[in-house]
């Protein structure tokens, strides 16, 4: 069953393939976010890679999904607190810090003048 | 007096060729914008020559096989997850954040050209 090339296999395959980037992309921000500094995070970073490429010819799709789920829950447990995020994106410092005025609303210069000036 | 007239008349200053080639798209009015707030988005040809420099400072990659229209794993040889390092090295040149989504579908020079220059906070 797994070994033709089917439809629905390669379908399994294409969600597991954008999982695993996703995995990836999340793993590697948050290894940023713990090594600050440039040097330790390269190191952390080719780790993270081996361990990602030493899984990449597994062919079956049910140990496949277990892989990714392992390393999920690996993601979810080595998460960081406080995580750096740009400023104006959600979570940002700067994130709806200056909200857009509701439309309708107007201030009215007129110093106080009276109507029998 | 005569013979001033008419050496002025003779002498043309070439002040129209430095509009006519066309560097700036508003010659008159350019000078006007500067000091504006709204025009800090980044031109197009800043965000190639950035996008190609990260793209040249990878490791894994031939500087000179990289032009604007490359893609990322046809062209370059690359893998999905060099991908992947490739448009968090992006992300951080700009300091946007994308979401995982959009980042995911970002495969290619002209994609990522096309995302960072119609984002507006792309800096």
């Amino acid at each position: 069953m797994s070994g033709a090339t089917t439809a629905a296999y390669l379908a399994r395959r294409a969600a597991q393939k954008e999982r695993v980037r996703i995995l990836y992309r999340r793993a590697l921000k948050d290894t940023l976010n713990w090594a600050v500094h440039r040097h330790l995070f390269y190191q952390d970073a080719s780790d993270l890679r081996e361990k990602f490429e030493a899984n990449k010819h597994v062919e079956d799709l049910d140990t496949i999904d277990k892989m990714i789920v392992a390393g999920e829950a690996t993601y979810n447990k080595w998460r960081h607190p406080d995580p750096y995020i740009v400023p104006w994106a959600p979570g940002g410092s700067k994130f709806t810090r200056n909200p857009v005025p509701p439309s309708g609303i107007e201030i009215v210069y007129d110093y106080g003048r009276e109507e029998n000036d | 007096m005569a013979l001033r007239a008419a050496v002025l008349r003779h002498i043309r200053l070439p002040v129209q060729t430095l509009t006519a080639t066309g560097s700036r798209p508003q010659p008159q009015w350019s000078f006007l914008r500067l000091f504006s707030s709204h025009d800090d988005h980044l031109t197009k040809e800043e965000v190639i020559d950035r996008v190609l420099d990260v793209v040249k400072s990878f490791p894994k990659v031939d500087p000179s096989k990289v032009t604007p229209d490359v893609h990322f794993q046809k062209d370059l040889g690359l893998d999905s997850l060099d991908n992947v390092e490739i448009v968090m090295a992006l992300e951080e040149e700009f300091k946007l954040e994308i979401p995982d989504k959009e980042a995911d579908k970002i495969d290619s020079c002209n994609l990522a050209i096309e995302y960072i220059y119609n984002h507006p906070m792309a800096g």
